[in-house]
């Protein structure tokens, strides 16, 4: 069956990251593999991170030395709260169900 | 590694490619790597090509990234279409040189070619016409941006045009041996047909 978890998703998990605070590219490495255990590869995160850039979710902010650290906007977090918001629903019947077992 | 970024879309790489540049210098560079860098632009391409209808523009931070030039390839565009034109470009041109311009020895050469298309599958006529149509399509298309977005619940298209010289060559082209073929048409149906 194919994994469709939270952490399947590189998208959402850059949302998560980028909601502590503007990281840019390898600090968000760092922190996805730190909080889900996943190893995004460079040119996952950087089509994760351009899609949420297209779709307004994050914003580029000025370069800092050579690297360019992005923050969630507000269509972006209001996104990741809806997004987080669904999955906790599910988990809460899905766990309820399973201790009903 | 930084090679593997040439097969990046080349829009997306003037935004992204330093970043990702100075972020491979951070990684070792391992097959896995490798693979996900290859994998990435493949799917940049596939998602330019599928997000064709509509185009956004990037503004934040960086350079502005006008995604809808992610998606078409101009002069590839004007490559194909000049191939599949050519056929019919070649035979208008020398047809014109024998038949109107009526050069010494052109004819002669030319007539064996003639008869074997008159004895050809109509699908070679039929080629041979619509080509210059087909590759109009083809050469015009990455010119026009057509943008489709609601605003306040009202749909507004914006239509832009780009400027492309190989294009417009191409364009030229079509149009003149269209035109031609067409003209030749209408004056064979009009005046000739017995």
């Amino acid at each position: 069956m194919a994994d469709r978890s939270p952490s399947s998703d590189p998208g959402l998990l850059l949302l998560i990251s980028l909601s502590g605070g503007p990281k840019h590219g390898h600090a968000m490495l760092l922190d996805v593999a730190s909080f889900a255990g996943v190893r995004l590869g460079p040119g996952t995160l950087y089509g994760a991170l351009s899609r949420l850039e297209q779709d307004g979710l994050v914003e580029a902010l000025s370069l800092e030395g050579r690297r360019r650290p992005y923050r969630l906007t507000d269509a972006g977090l209001a996104a990741l709260r809806g997004r987080l918001t669904g999955l906790n629903a599910a988990v809460s019947i899905g766990l309820a169900r399973v201790g009903n077992r | 590694m930084n090679w593997i970024l040439r097969l990046y879309p080349s829009a997306w790489r003037r935004r992204y490619g330093a970043e990702l540049a100075d972020l491979l210098e951070e990684m070792p560079a391992t097959p896995a790597t490798a693979a996900d860098l290859i994998r990435g632009a493949f799917t940049l391409h596939m998602r330019a090509f599928l997000d064709r209808v509509a185009p956004r523009q990037v503004t934040a931070g960086g350079p502005p990234m006008p995604t809808h030039r992610l998606q078409r390839h101009p002069t590839t565009s004007a490559l194909v279409a000049a191939l599949i034109a050519a056929p019919t470009a070649v035979f208008v041109a020398v047809s014109f040189l024998a038949y109107q311009l009526e050069l010494p020895g052109m004819q002669s050469w030319l007539q064996p070619f003639m008869d074997g298309l008159a004895q050809a599958p109509r699908i070679v006529d039929l080629y041979l016409l619509g080509a210059p149509f087909l590759a109009f399509l083809i050469a015009v298309l990455p010119l026009i941006g057509l943008r489709m977005e609601r605003v306040n619940g009202e749909l507004r298209v914006t239509l832009a045009l780009r400027w492309r010289t190989l294009n417009l060559i191409v364009l030229a082209v079509c149009v003149l041996v269209g035109g031609f073929l067409v003209s030749h048409l209408i004056v064979e149906f009009l005046f000739e047909r017995p």
